[in-house]
């Protein structure tokens, strides 16, 4: 039998609970994991290099990391304070009301399907050349894609999570490819030699630097996704904040470099021409020159596993969404259901495969360019709804400090948070105002203005469905922001 | 024992040998169950997001005793959810090794499949199929449950298994009906205790990693 311990030993309970515990650097793994950083340097940059014809890009990197940076000071401080410190939603509910809330998770819900969805254009793209060259067939793009959606929809239900060593080879393996080409460019320096123009804060003064900072924010997607293991953090009081830190550095820091390698190897003035000859194929064109073909094919078969792991990563995120949202009750009941033997959240699995077998047969039917029109407008759609995530969240963290000081210094609810919103609001601003430019279209265009508007229908829908539901069932207005721990409060309500 | 039943409708001890329920769900809501026991014996208390012991006298039965040991001898926890953490760990083990010691259970080694999880297999096919045709019959037919059977029937549906229990889809509409107002009806302690359940069980689904 157990003896008591006295009050100076150690407490048995808390270190049984810790040895399950995350440190810091599984946090990072992650949360970078998730990003797919070859699925960024590979698809993104270059896709990003030839519909924009931009070339500030690396200098945007820098910029917008150093911007969430500032952003994640009040975002983590308000995690600590959070019963619930999942998605963005959660923190607009608590800091700017719970109509602000629903508002914020439908246009949460659109953009990561979004970001999903797109992911099957890229990989149809990436991985069809490698059939073609293997297989000696040449299979269409969308027929490619449809058979990663099958494994994803699978995965999806049966709760298959990519194993998380699995996940931690390939994120590394992919780093240092992503280092070694980054070497290879630099060393192979095109008619330029090294120039650092693309690198000079100059680049974001140029005509159309909106669509530079919703394609670097697209970059960090998932920087956000640290707080959600602050309850399985050794210490979340460090361990939070300093993941999310470090996967903030790391991303800004390899994406800047990457982005800058490929204008060194071109020359700045060839990187536009080149990434629209070659598209998805960019990277590995400027590259094999200097490293040879066996080192590019791993590239290749890289960028797919890349591609892979973050549509599986994706797809989990949005059909948690759905999950944490149906808990809630402000979807259906039945989104908050779980597959027993899986423990997947089945039905908010299958909605977001409804979506993407929805988006894929309608691009194949109207014979849209999946690099373009899917990876890369998806990406820019979904990217620009994070932006705007990220910017109501850096307001809700200010509402929410200044109603509730919650012992935090006050660096941490205004010094560091005010100059963010200002920051992230003047992103949004020149996003929308370079709309055209994102898209590569000509001002006017009707997709300049029907992609934003989108978000906007989404958030005055959900403002209308808050005051609907505040009316006609308070127990479920009452539980809004507060994910699955929406079961605790249930029946007091009642 | 509340858990043994938990366990025998959450683990297909009849046919596979393999758990009907996903990993942390089953282990949260063993944990839940054993909890739930004490609860059941007067033992411990939970009301709201926390849990106490009330009467520290054993109940005579060894895991059962342990727990309660555990958490008399760490008054500075009185977290539901710390609680129902710290048992999950072990949940499986423990209460598998408590059936097997009451002959309820045979337990399959296998050398090939050392890192996959162990089978179990009951050693009584009626007993074993006992629990889940109660509650089926109960939801499914409106029959009375007994109380300890409606905490049994509470935990279930928190880990999400109530249509695994009421396998004609014809009778889910009504079980869920009734399951509704017996939730309602639960007294305080073994409410809150399931609601928790249920809350841990859904931010595993949130947090879930490999």
């Amino acid at each position: 039998m157990r003896t008591a311990h006295t009050s100076t030993g150690p407490d048995p309970i808390v270190s049984a609970l810790a040895a399950d515990r995350l440190g810091a650097p599984s946090v990072v793994y992650f949360v970078l994991s998730a990003a797919a950083p070859l699925t960024v340097v590979a698809g993104v940059v270059t896709t990003a290099y030839a519909v924009t014809g931009i070339t500030g890009l690396p200098v945007a990197f820098l910029a917008v990391g150093a911007v969430l940076a500032l952003f994640a000071v009040g975002y983590v401080a308000m995690a600590r304070h959070m019963a619930n410190a999942g998605a963005f939603y959660t923190y607009v509910s608590r800091g700017l009301g719970r109509p602000a809330g629903i508002a914020a998770a439908w246009v949460a819900l659109i953009a990561y399907n979004a970001l999903q969805v797109g992911l099957y254009g890229a990989f149809g793209a990436a991985a069809t050349p490698l059939v073609e060259r293997w297989a000696g067939v040449t299979p269409p793009w969308w027929a490619v894609s449809l058979v990663a959606w099958a494994l994803v929809a699978l995965l999806g239900l049966m709760r298959v999570d990519l194993n998380g060593r699995l996940l931690a080879v390939l994120l590394t393996a992919e780093v240092a490819v992503i280092l070694l080409f980054d070497a290879a460019d630099l060393v192979a320096s095109g008619p330029a030699g090294l120039s650092a123009a693309p690198l000079s804060p100059g680049g974001l003064l140029a005509p159309g630097v909106g669509a530079l900072v919703v394609i670097a924010t697209l970059g960090f997607v998932g920087f956000e996704s640290a707080v959600v293991f602050s309850e399985e953090s050794r210490d979340p009081r460090r361990t939070v904040p300093v993941a999310t830190y470090t996967s903030i550095a790391v991303i800004a820091g390899l994406y800047a470099l990457s982005a800058w390698a490929m204008t060194v190897a071109t020359g700045p003035a060839n990187i536009v021409e080149t990434a629209r000859r070659d598209g998805a194929e960019t990277i590995f064109v400027i590259a094999a020159a200097q490293l040879g073909p066996v080192v590019v094919d791993i590239a290749r078969v890289l960028f797919v596993t890349s591609l892979f792991a973050a549509m599986v990563s994706f797809h989990n995120t949005t059909s948690r969404y759905f999950f944490a949202l149906g808990r809630e009750r402000v979807l259906p009941a039945a989104f908050g259901r779980i597959r027993p033997r899986t423990g997947a959240p089945q039905a908010g699995s299958l909605a977001q495969s409804a979506v993407g077998l929805l988006v894929i047969v309608l691009y194949a039917v109207l014979g849209l360019d999946p690099l373009v029109h899917l990876f890369f407008y998806g990406g820019a759609f979904g990217g620009f709804g994070v932006l705007l995530l990220v910017f109501t969240t850096s307001i809700a963290v200010i509402a929410f400090f200044s109603r509730e000081p919650s012992g935090e210094s006050v660096g941490r609810r205004l010094v560091a948070p005010v100059p963010a919103a200002v920051a992230l609001g003047v992103m949004v601003t020149l996003a929308v105002g370079n709309f055209s430019a994102l898209l590569g279209v000509e001002e006017g265009h009707p997709l300049t203005w029907l992609l934003p508007a989108v978000y906007v229908a989404a958030a005055v829908v959900g403002l209308a469905w808050a005051f609907v539901l505040r009316a006609g069932q308070p127990a479920v207005y009452s539980r809004v922001g507060l994910g699955a721990k929406a079961a605790t409060v249930q029946e007091e309500i009642r | 024992m509340l858990a043994d039943d938990f366990f025998l409708i959450a683990w297909d001890t009849t046919g596979s040998g393999k758990p009907r329920l996903n990993g942390p769900a089953l282990a949260l809501g063993l944990a839940g169950a054993l909890i739930a026991e004490l609860v059941l014996e007067h033992r411990v208390l939970v009301r709201g997001v926390s849990l106490q012991v009330t009467d520290p006298r054993p109940v005579r039965e060894h895991l059962a005793d342990r727990i309660l040991a555990d958490i008399g001898n760490a008054p500075q926890h009185t977290d539901v959810r710390t609680w129902l953490a710290y048992l999950a760990r072990r949940a499986v083990a423990d209460v598998t090794a408590r059936m097997a010691r009451a002959g309820l259970l045979d337990r399959e080694t296998t050398r090939m499949r050392r890192r996959r999880p162990s089978r179990y297999f009951a050693t009584d096919f009626g007993r074993a199929v006992w629990p889940s045709t109660r509650l089926r019959l109960s939801l499914a037919r409106g029959r009375p449950l007994s109380h300890d059977d409606m905490v049994l029937a509470a935990l279930l549906d928190a880990c999400g298994m109530t249509d695994t229990v009421v396998e004609d889809p014809d009778h889910r509409q009504a079980a869920r009906r009734r399951l509704a107002g017996m939730l309602t009806a639960l007294p305080e302690p073994v409410g809150d205790l399931t609601r928790h359940v249920r809350a841990a069980v859904g931010d595993a689904v949130l947090t879930y990693r490999s």
